[in-house]
């Protein structure tokens, strides 16, 4: 008998970190744009560099430690817990853009959910605190609660949201015309032992323990947020 | 549908088309009319169309509050944002929708795009699609999602057609055979010739002919 079986809840991971699911996050590229118009990444393996620099000063401590907290307090179906991560993160994001973006995602995120999953207790409290100005919806909490509602686990969880930011920064990238299709891909393989890395060191990091630090990156995001012209949100 | 939910047009065309401009042309009148508006703005590669809109109705003309207008970048993703994926659109709307519950409508410009942008359902409850004579007159036959599904087509600059030999009877003959019954307004969005007849089709079949609210909160 065979044991290569498939569950509904993979199927749950490859809908959740599908860049067709709409959370409007194509529309982003993290400060990607400045850095290109200034000529600062010239070769797919500055782009590569670059993305691991994201992953691990800024999205894997800050976003994958706070999946990984809300995702422990939404087990405990701990309302209050989860919005102190939710709050916690969006005041680590230092630009707004960055951070009203993060809260827009993940407020659609939940109400796309909200639409196929009836009678979540902890996702319509959630909302209602959003509605409410008592939380702000960001897009690591909500991802949590979804993934927790689909039975995936906590650090599945943290490996789509992971994918996804890569998989985001290279389409952006692609889009900028920094790159050609293939070179993508190859960042994407390449990069795969450094996503396994960055969530296993950071889904279980303690709320007390999130940080993040990559000033060069804040000051192009900060000059991209400014820029007149642009393809994207920061 | 939400009692707070502000009727929202979305207004979508191929780039230059003349759709920031319509924008500014109906504004107005809808203003004059005692109705308030709400614009987002998709740009593709500029916050320009937004910039403008802001200086030439609200900061200008006062006829909206600057935080009225507001533009919104697409990741190069015109047709996406406004239909596959318009969640950025989405949130956008709906923190307008919280802050401005006393706007009548709210306008949705998308980035200038190609025939086939047609609006979300759950984004736009109508879908004005704007072409211009200077595509040739061949525009309309060449049908796409815009021209075909929209609820109102407007075709623009029509003041340029004797210059590009473009026929503006076989426009509306194409208009009316592609698009059967559903309407369509000839404009010159530079002198607002049109811009009325496309309002008053906002007011009948946007707003279903309400009161401003303005007016009726007075009542």
């Amino acid at each position: 008998m065979s044991t290569d079986k498939i569950t509904t809840e993979e199927v749950s991971i490859l809908q959740l970190s599908d860049s067709f699911f709409p959370t409007g996050m194509y529309a982003t590229s993290n400060g990607l744009e400045a850095l290109f118009y200034a000529k600062k990444i010239k070769h797919p393996n500055e782009l590569r560099n670059i993305i691991k620099v994201y992953l691990e000063h800024q999205i894997g401590p800050t976003d994958c430690a706070a999946l990984g907290n809300s995702y422990e307090y939404v087990k405990k179906n701990d309302l209050k817990g989860v919005i102190k991560v939710d709050q916690i993160t969006f005041s680590m994001k230092l630009i707004q853009e960055i951070r009203d973006t993060s809260a827009r995602a993940g407020t659609q995120l939940l109400k796309c959910l909200g639409y196929f999953i009836a009678d979540n207790e902890l996702l319509n409290k959630y909302q209602h605190c959003i509605k409410n100005r008592q939380a702000y919806g960001v897009y690591p909490v909500a991802l949590a609660i979804a993934s927790s509602s689909l039975n995936i686990s906590k650090r599945k969880a943290g490996l789509m949201m992971i994918y996804a930011f890569l998989v985001s920064m290279v389409g952006a990238a692609l889009r900028l015309g920094m790159l050609q299709h293939f070179d993508g891909q190859k960042i994407i393989h390449e990069l795969k032992p450094d996503i396994v890395e960055i969530v296993n060191s950071n889904i279980d990091r303690p709320i007390t323990g999130m940080w993040q630090f990559a000033p060069g990156l804040d000051i192009f995001q900060i000059a991209h947020e400014r820029m007149s012209s642009k393809m994207f949100i920061t | 549908m939400s009692s707070d939910r502000i009727p929202r047009v979305g207004i979508g065309g191929p780039v230059g088309s003349g759709k920031t401009m319509l924008i500014e042309q109906i504004v107005p009148i809808l203003s004059d009319r005692g109705y308030r508006a709400g614009i987002i703005s998709n740009d593709v590669v500029s916050r320009e169309d937004a910039d403008r809109m802001r200086k030439n109705l609200a900061a200008e003309r006062g006829l909206l509050p600057e935080d009225l207008v507001i533009g919104l970048a697409t990741g190069g993703c015109p047709h996406t944002a406004v239909r596959e994926d318009p969640s950025m659109n989405l949130s956008v709307v709906e923190e307008m929708e919280m802050k401005h519950k006393d706007l009548d409508l709210i306008i949705i410009e998308s980035g200038g795009d190609n025939i086939t942008t047609t609006f979300s359902p759950a984004l736009a409850d109508y879908f004005i699609y704007i072409i211009d004579v200077s595509g040739g007159d061949k525009y309309p036959r060449k049908r796409g999602l815009g021209i075909e599904s929209c609820d109102l087509l407007v075709i623009n600059k029509i003041d340029l057609a004797h210059y590009v030999g473009a026929d503006l009877s076989i426009m509306e003959r194409d208009a009316k055979a592609v698009r059967g019954n559903k309407p369509y307004v000839l404009v010159n969005s530079r002198t607002g010739h049109g811009a009325k007849d496309v309002t008053e089709h906002i007011i009948r079949d946007v707003l279903f002919e309400s009161l401003p609210k303005a007016v009726a909160k007075n009542k």
